[in-house]
């Protein structure tokens, strides 16, 4: 096996295998140790509570909204660019349509992915200058920060080369852009439990049990 | 000199308080910086940087990453941190999208601090008429009793019949005074009789331990004081068999 086939084989496999059971364990780490030490929550447990704050947090119907306009407003286009694309790419659904699984959904236009790609990495650029400008997120920026950054762009650099033949004059470029994009995001995907990245799982347990503790006491939540 | 702290005391407190949401906490927050305009410490000191929320909490996890090997001047200006910089008001929590609740980590620094012996002397102090007399000011019974029936008589000229009923089994209201009233303030004590009287609300205040409804214990993260503080009132509104427990503004 040349290593194109275990990248797009069983590195994508391992990839993808780490990304959801790491996820799931996570959550499952979360469960047991917040069942003996924060009982609290469990105590004063109320949907109520918990689907009311996860639907202001995941809409853009809560406090920041007013506050930090700019900056809410892009984490939210940022957030949508970074699932959508991924998942409704024509290029994305085909292969699943070619592999062992059969899948296929519907997909988004060509041109919409295009500008959702540029979008997301103007964002992302965003991101970086705010941090290297501004005194204050340069002061509580690490360097995993800075890190997972570029670990996000990445894909979607190397999709919108691939998709475009950006680079195709260099020949190393365009003999290994395919290979590049599959190893970013496999690598992206791998992160995702043992990074910050793993608050797309762990944003609800945090969210709901503070939405409860705030909830059960009147405040904003 | 600085002074030494044993690792292990150090752990050996924090290791078992570190739940779910914790160690969520210091793994998720993004550094995002939108707690940072929400703080008052922050918005009154020219936005210095020092006071985004987020910041001030970084000893937790630089705490558990160096294992507790952390010395008194490190300590220091932790103590100055979680004292002089949040008051524990938990608006940026309000802000935070995962709702990080900072506040609830400076409480557990501060109880850490507190575990290690150093905590406020205006508050150790309290803690030690806490645990001798059940308030903050070491008032006496005889001294707290004596006070409730002055003012009572002192009332009643102004208003006829007003009584400031005391250890009144089965009453509907108990109520319960910052331990500053009855040393300092004992007008403030009239004032809610009064009003109480005019409501024609059925009343008392506890002649024993309890009557102090301040816990000063629970902002150095004293929880054994603190717990026997809230349990000493909650016994005395069980004893009184009342409906309610009412606690001065």
């Amino acid at each position: 096996m040349d290593f194109f086939s275990f990248v797009e084989g069983p590195l994508l496999w391992i990839a993808f295998l780490t990304f959801i059971i790491g996820s799931l364990l996570k959550a499952a780490l979360f469960l047991s140790l917040s069942i003996k030490k924060d009982k609290i929550i469990f105590k004063h447990f109320r949907w109520k509570y918990v689907l009311a704050t996860f639907a202001r947090w995941l809409l853009p119907i809560n406090k920041d909204v007013a506050k930090n306009p700019v900056f809410t407003i892009s984490g939210y286009v940022f957030h949508i660019c970074l699932l959508a694309v991924p998942i409704f790419f024509s290029g994305h659904i085909s292969l699943w349509e070619e592999s062992r699984f059969e899948w296929t959904w519907a997909s988004m236009p060509d041109g919409l992915a295009d500008w959702m790609t540029l979008i997301f990495l103007a964002i992302c650029l965003f991101f970086l200058l705010r941090r290297i400008i501004s005194a204050d997120i340069r002061l509580i920026s690490t360097f995993s920060d800075y890190f997972l950054l570029v670990i996000i762009a990445l894909p979607f650099l190397t999709g919108y080369f691939l998709t475009h033949s950006t680079l195709d004059n260099i020949a190393f470029f365009s003999e290994n852009m395919q290979l590049i994009h599959m190893l970013s995001a496999e690598l992206m995907l791998i992160l995702i439990p043992f990074t910050k990245f793993s608050h797309f799982i762990l944003f609800f347990f945090s969210r709901g049990a503070t939405g409860i503790e705030f909830g059960r006491r009147d405040y904003s939540m | 000199m600085t002074e030494q702290v044993d690792p292990r005391k150090v752990m050996d407190f924090l290791k078992p308080k570190m739940g779910a949401r914790f160690k969520t906490w210091l793994n998720i927050c993004a550094h995002c910086g939108l707690c940072a305009n929400t703080c008052h410490y922050y918005n009154t000191s020219n936005k210095d940087p020092k006071m985004i929320p987020s910041y001030k909490v970084r000893f937790l996890k630089d705490i558990l990453k160096k294992k507790g090997n952390v010395d008194g001047e490190y300590l220091k200006r932790v103590y100055d941190t979680v004292y002089h910089e949040c008051n524990m008001c938990r608006r940026c929590t309000m802000y935070c999208p995962f709702g990080i609740d900072i506040a609830m980590m400076i409480a557990l620094l501060r109880a850490l601090l507190f575990s290690q012996g150093m905590a406020p002397e205006g508050l150790l102090k309290p803690i030690e008429n806490y645990k001798e007399s059940g308030n903050q000011m070491a008032v006496t019974k005889e001294d707290w009793v004596d006070t409730i029936e002055w003012c009572e008589e002192e009332m009643a000229e102004e208003m006829l019949g007003l009584k400031i009923p005391i250890d009144k089994k089965g009453a509907k209201i108990m109520y319960t005074v910052n331990a500053r009233e009855p040393m300092f303030y004992p007008q403030d004590i009239m004032e809610v009789a009064k009003i109480f009287h005019l409501a024609g609300e059925d009343w008392t205040v506890p002649s024993e331990k309890g009557w102090d409804d301040t816990n000063l214990a629970m902002f150095c993260g004293d929880g054994k004081t603190a717990r026997m503080i809230v349990e000493n009132t909650f016994k005395r509104a069980d004893e009184l068999e009342v409906r309610q427990i009412a606690i001065t503004e």
